[in-house]
């Protein structure tokens, strides 16, 4: 949208073709671009192409030509309209008021929570705000700003550059994010974790995304109560839970985001929730870094990151009772696949996993495992998870025969008309089996987190790192 | 009597957006020189570049074609010589 508002203040008249149920989005961002009144035309989803086009092509050049209407000639300036205050009345009348609902039309069709997630919230009165932050150094009326130099993935962003909260790009002050945290239930001291994630802008899900993970490294995890144990992706523990609701509560409120309106997860996912978890520090295996080191950051520094999870999630992939009979002795379905029947582990459990992890879909994960099962990784031959990237890496590869029956990569090789990376030749020239790298051209996408109980799981999500979209926030940052 | 609350306001700050209007339109068509800018959607955007070269012959047609979300802008000199864009698909 940018773009189109570029070309139209610069006098060069544009149609959009967007599928209908992106109208509302449309509208909104156009607004937010200061287009208001873009002219856009409806594509079909399931219509055959030729067919939509005999339909569309009319409109399309009409939408071109047709004088524009007294309303598509207006300039002028548009503001939300905001108050310090939203809201005077009683805590009861406060808690019907936050729980205000609008129906959203097709493709919701149901009534969408107006300020919040759908659950009711701690009312945010004047004085709890005032509560909350002091717990943090930051002065109420201090703009979110970016407390690094780094990259995102729509660019180079400098230290002090004011965070956009998306889609509808506004900002926000400590004293807002203050106001969502207490909304979500958090404690002060939580609150320089929720100003981390305020930092990352809150991104959203698109179309198809499944939602948001957010990882909390270092020592504040412990200081403030969360869990990295049993569980600890699910109910249950306050801070965990309270935290990972603001990524929800902010992005409907500081980014403006509505369900079904301007952000479209078709069927949207648990992770959209804000599931929220703590790194098991004491859990690593000798020598395996935590992600705050990961990051370049010190063990004693705390970060949070924000992940999106664009794809799946794939949970275990054999029984736990199973996973204990091939590391004791050698035995069940798991030691049968690995060639190791009768003998006891360590066993690279992995590689019993590994015929699913790009059966569907290419790109790196990120793979959540219990300390048991890192320490058998370790005691395999893995003396850090580097190692572990690297072999599941070169795991990764596989015809490029194969590689085109995935879904994605149409996506990611532009229509197989770019270029491949590690060869450097275009796509089309490249012989059938050619060996391409389904996990990415390295493998610094990967990324291991280690958690959770004593039963023998893991968790696999589709995402990984980005190398061009650093998604780790400092929290001493805004302590 | 019931104590009264001040309650804060969660929404993020919308900075003024000054809104501009549309670009005028075309009185036709043909001799001008028209982008498709392509962004995915194979199924619609090649039969709809084909309809448009050949329904449409005295238009300058150009093309500019991705696969993924972000189209390829024009440049600063092809924008001088643009007069107009469709886009498609966004999605």
């Amino acid at each position: 949208m940018p773009y189109i508002a570029e070309l139209e203040k610069a006098g060069i008249p544009t149609v959009l073709i967007d599928l209908e149920d992106q109208q509302n989005m449309v509208r909104q961002e156009a607004l937010a671009q200061g287009v208001p009144n873009i002219r856009f035309i409806h594509a079909s989803r399931t219509l055959f192409g030729e067919a939509d086009v005999d339909r569309l092509i009319s409109p399309v050049l009409d939408g071109l030509t047709r004088p524009l209407t007294e309303k598509e000639k207006e300039s002028g300036m548009w503001q939300p309209p905001w108050g310090r205050v939203l809201f005077e009345g009683t805590l009861d009348e406060a808690e019907d008021f936050y729980q205000k609902t609008e129906w959203v039309p097709h493709p919701v069709n149901a009534p969408i929570a107006v300020y919040s997630d759908g659950l009711p919230v701690r009312i945010p009165t004047e004085e709890r705000v005032r509560e909350m932050l002091k717990g943090t150094s930051h002065k109420p009326d201090e703009l979110i700003t970016a407390q690094s130099d780094r990259l995102s993935g729509r660019g180079e962003i400098k230290k002090g550059d004011p965070i956009r909260f998306q889609p509808m790009n506004w900002t926000a002050t400590v004293e807002k994010v203050a106001i969502n945290a207490v909304m979500a239930g958090c404690k002060p001291e939580q609150l320089p974790v929720v100003l981390a994630i305020a930092e990352s802008g809150c991104p959203i899900e698109s179309t198809h995304s499944l939602g948001q993970w957010i990882c909390v490294s270092g020592p504040i995890a412990k200081e403030i109560g969360m869990s990295s144990g049993c569980g600890m992706m699910g109910p249950g523990n306050p801070a965990n839970m309270a935290i990972g609701r603001t990524h929800p509560i902010m992005s409907r409120n500081l980014g403006g985001a509505i369900i079904g309106v301007n952000r479209m997860p078709s069927i949207s996912s648990p992770f959209a929730h804000g599931s929220c978890c703590a790194e098991n520090a004491d859990g690593l295996p000798p020598g395996w870094k935590g992600l705050n080191e990961e990051s370049g950051y010190k063990k004693d520094e705390s970060v949070v990151m924000i992940q999106i999870v664009p794809k799946g999630i794939r949970g275990v992939q054999h029984s736990p009772g199973g996973y204990r009979a091939l590391q004791k002795s050698g035995h069940g379905g798991m030691a049968r696949r690995l060639n190791v029947k009768g003998k006891p582990g360590p066993h690279n459990w992995l590689e019993y996993a590994l015929p699913e992890f790009w059966a569907a879909t290419e790109g790196p994960l990120n793979i959540i495992m219990i300390p048991e099962m890192a320490h058998h990784l370790y005691e395999y031959g893995f003396k850090s998870k580097d190692a572990v990237y690297e072999w599941l890496w070169k795991k990764s590869f596989m015809t490029l025969e194969n590689y085109r029956k995935l879904s994605w990569v149409d996506f990611t090789t532009n229509g197989w008309l770019g270029i491949e990376p590690i060869s450097g030749k275009h796509w089309k020239e490249l012989p059938d089996d050619y060996m391409v790298p389904a996990a990415g051209p390295n493998s610094s996408g990967f990324c291991i987190i280690v958690g959770g109980g004593d039963e023998e799981v893991s968790q696999q999500m589709s995402g990984g790192r980005r190398p061009n979209d650093s998604n780790i926030y400092s929290i001493d940052a805004w302590r | 009597m019931v104590d009264k609350v001040k309650c804060l306001n969660p929404i993020g700050i919308g900075m003024p957006v000054k809104t501009y209007p549309l670009a005028p339109r075309l009185e036709k068509i043909d001799g001008k020189e028209i982008w498709l800018s392509i962004t995915g959607e194979p199924d619609i955007t090649i039969p709809l570049e084909k309809r448009l070269k050949n329904d449409y012959p005295k238009v300058n047609w150009k093309v500019k074609r991705k696969y993924d979300l972000d189209p390829i802008p024009l440049t600063d000199e092809e924008m001088k010589t643009a007069d107009g864009l469709i886009q498609a698909v966004c999605w």
